[in-house]
């Protein structure tokens, strides 16, 4: 292990770190481009130079692995700051500078790094005017990436990924030196699975993403750590959010997943988390919708519960362990229903973890696994359509999206025989068959853990919380939230999480064991009681513990 | 003078290229000397030029699936470099030297001679089809000069009168 001294402070690192890497641990930054922790490394840009004591000419950062005695000097180096100074002036020689109508501003390196050394004496030697790509300011050169080449900085990074991650080779380089400019084959679309990564990967405002292309400035968003909801993979993500609105996924690093990448199925899911079809608790007696407040519909539904002959359950993977966890010991073993998870198959998608292996799934389930491990009951659409023909009495559907065979006419008719109560979000069909219709909220208003198909179980933390929701206290009655200013933005109405109504309904019905106050609590009994979460905490999970040092990474890759 | 005329293949016989018998065991041919198959990308683009007289997007994508590139990457090849013809060439390309020495021993009277002659700029086709004017930089037989490279072959220590002549007879054949 490689011991070095970077500006000052002394720093020991795994052997073959590079010196970008080595200064990040010790403190200092780096500036670069072209480098990217998860693609080749180039040393295109030269941005990185630094000064190693005792070699003659400068070095770049990012292509010198540490060694061990190295002394280098970033900041405290004259030579390296005038060499970067010279780089500065060749990149911004023909870029447009026009951050203030640029979507990149704000997660631009190029930006970042002018405002970094705004003191240095940064001037041109150039009298001639900026070279331009007319024509290629805003071109659509895929279903999702728009191009400005006159930002390009010849990175390379959009056409590494490509070829080194999702394996399309779409992007090269066309005409040489000043001309050079981003293309694909014959010009056809930028028609690749993983294709907004190129977007992320863009240092500056070359390549946007044009599902989210002056949506919002990006330094207005929170990002909140989570888990994509788009297959049984486990992407990690950051749902990126202002007001209650949902604007984007990005990715959050997790080497042994999905790296810094996410699939375009999964990172555009994103838009869905904003629909909200079901604002209050509804009930449907002698052919009339009413609503009706939580208090209400929750005693009415223990009292179903209380009476109800026969209790089946259709649960779903898209729930979280936790929903999954009280799901099986309210209504499985105090209350004796019998539980199912459907799992339909979906599209095959695939992911590249950081040590360059895919990952496959054909499940399109965030938490299937989550519902094995439990031991719940996993059937197919046949296994699910066995399971509504069972016999008439009460039937509760967690979640209608949880299989297609929900909103089939069959079972939309089976559903109407008895007693339904329903938890839905979105628009669905199985809702208007429901007796009691409950609101929950999207991924974004939740939290919980999903276990991925690997077996990594994942906390997806809760964004926000709907402006009417009600919440426990911590004797068990519900009360409305605190006060907060209204806000005209964001889902309105009251949803709740499923966890929330389920550990309500546990409190109706007389079992204090199961009347938890967090998430967190239900997995702390979980890992006590069940062999699948054993020895995991709550804190830890999923790596959030990483985000602080991430949240600078992911802005940069 | 037996300059041979470009014989271009026409944009619709170039969509869509498969390589015969002949071109493939020129290619086979090509393939030991490299140490790897992406570095035959550019001889093998030659190839195709000298038999289709340009490089079409079809020709691209046939020269990658065959050395097994990305067609997106042999593309960047073909655009970095200038002596790939993308477009259907003229029967001769007039490839005249603008630089130094030729420029002083009368090259640019050549150049202005062939623009006023043909009727057009560098880097246009005589609407017959016959002659593309391009410029270039030093062609390498300064001693010779003005030079202009016409195909494959190099007309040197040329005065209007010659070229006249040359563009004639090359006219006349065509
Ligand atoms: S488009 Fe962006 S990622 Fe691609 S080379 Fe240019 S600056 Fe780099
Ligand atoms: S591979 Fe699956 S988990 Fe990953 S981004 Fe795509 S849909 Fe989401
Ligand atoms: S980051 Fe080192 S040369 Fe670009
Ligand atoms: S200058 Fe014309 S051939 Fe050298």
């Amino acid at each position: 292990m490689p011991k070095l001294t970077i500006d000052g402070h002394e720093v020991e690192v795994a052997a073959g770190t590079n010196l970008i890497e080595a200064a990040r641990a010790a403190g200092v930054a780096i500036p670069y481009f072209c480098y990217h922790p998860y693609l080749t490394v180039v040393g295109q840009c030269r941005i990185c130079m630094v000064e190693i004591a005792g070699q003659p000419r400068l070095a770049l950062g990012c292509a010198t692995p540490a060694a061990d005695g190295m002394v280098v000097k970033v900041e405290s180096s004259e030579r390296a700051r005038e060499a970067r100074e010279a780089v500065m002036e060749f990149l911004l020689a023909n870029h447009p500078l026009d951050c203030p109508v640029c979507d990149q501003a704000g997660e631009c390196l190029l930006q970042d790094h002018s405002m970094r050394e705004q003191n240095s004496a940064f001037s041109t030697h150039m009298t001639e005017t900026r070279r331009t790509f007319p024509g290629y300011e805003r071109r659509l050169i895929g279903p999702h990436v728009v191009q400005n080449q006159n930002r390009c900085i010849h990175c390379s990074r959009c056409i590494r990924f490509t070829r080194e991650i999702s394996g399309t080779a779409a992007l090269t380089y066309k005409s040489r030196g000043n001309s050079t400019f981003i293309d694909t084959f014959d010009g056809t679309a930028f028609d690749d699975p993983m294709s907004a990564c190129a977007a992320d990967v863009c240092p500056v405002g070359a390549l946007t993403v044009r599902e989210f292309r002056f949506r919002k400035r990006s330094w207005k968003l929170l990002s909140t750590p989570s888990v994509c909801p788009g297959c049984s993979i486990g992407c990690n993500i950051f749902i990126d959010h202002h007001e209650r609105v949902v604007y984007r996924f990005t990715p959050r690093e997790n080497p042994a997943i999905n790296a810094t990448w996410l699939c375009d199925h999964g990172r555009f899911l994103a838009e869905s988390l904003n629909e909200q079809a079901y604002l209050e608790p509804q009930h449907r007696t002698g052919g009339q919708t009413v609503r009706v407040g939580w208090g209400e519909a929750l005693a009415g539904i223990a009292a179903e519960l209380r009476d109800a002959a026969a209790l089946r359950v259709v649960a779903s993977a898209n729930l979280s362990n936790e929903e999954l966890f009280l799901a099986r010991e309210l209504f499985g073993r105090h209350l004796k229903g019998e539980i199912a998870v459907p799992v339909a198959p979906g599209e095959p998608r695939k992911m590249r973890n950081g040590k360059g292996d895919w990952l496959q799934a054909t499940d399109p389930h965030p938490n299937s696994a989550g519902a094995r491990r439990l031991g719940i009951n996993v059937v197919d659409g046949e296994g699910l359509s066995r399971f509504l023909y069972g016999g008439a009495g009460l039937t509760l559907i967690l979640d209608p999206g949880a299989h297609p065979f929900l909103a089939s006419p069959e079972a939309l008719q089976l559903l109407r025989v008895g007693t339904t109560v329903v938890w839905a979000r979105r628009e669905h069909a199985a809702a208007h068959a429901a007796t009691w219709l409950l609101p929950t909220p999207s991924l974004a208003g939740n939290e919980g853990t999903f276990t991925s198909s690997a077996g990594a179980v994942q906390r997806f933390v809760q964004a926000f919380t709907a402006p009417g929701t009600v919440h426990r206290t911590a004797t068990g009655a519900m009360s409305p939230s605190c006060p907060t200013i209204a806000s005209p933005w964001g889902p309105p109405g009251e949803a709740r999480p499923l966890w929330l109504t389920l550990t309500a309904l546990a409190h109706e019905l007389g079992v204090p064991a199961l009347d938890f106050a967090s998430p967190a609590d239900v997995f702390a009994v979980m890992a006590r009681n069940d062999k699948a979460f054993a020895g995991l905490a709550w804190e830890t999970l999923g790596g959030l513990q990483q985000h602080e040092s991430f949240r600078e990474r992911q802005h940069v890759g | 003078m037996n300059t041979r005329p470009i014989v271009a293949a026409s944009p619709e016989a170039l969509q869509i290229v498969t390589f015969d018998a002949a071109m493939e065991a020129r290619i086979a041919e090509l393939l030991p000397r490299y140490p790897t198959r992406r570095a035959a990308i550019l001889p093998v683009l030659w190839l195709c030029q000298e038999r289709f007289g340009w490089i079409s997007p079809g020709v691209v994508a046939a020269v990658a699936a065959r050395l097994g590139e990305a067609p997106a990457f042999v593309e960047g090849v073909v655009s970095f470099y200038t002596m790939y013809q993308t477009a259907p060439p003229a029967r001769y390309v007039l490839q005249v030297c603008t630089t130094l020495s030729c420029a002083w021993c009368g090259g640019r009277e050549l150049v202005a001679h062939l623009k006023e002659r043909l009727g057009i700029s560098f880097g246009e086709i005589t609407p017959d089809g016959t002659f593309q004017l391009v410029g270039v930089q030093c062609l390498g037989a300064c001693g010779q000069a003005p030079v202009i490279q016409i195909n494959d072959d190099y007309y040197e220590n040329l005065d209007i009168a010659k070229l006249d002549a040359i563009l004639d007879e090359l006219a006349g054949r065509s």
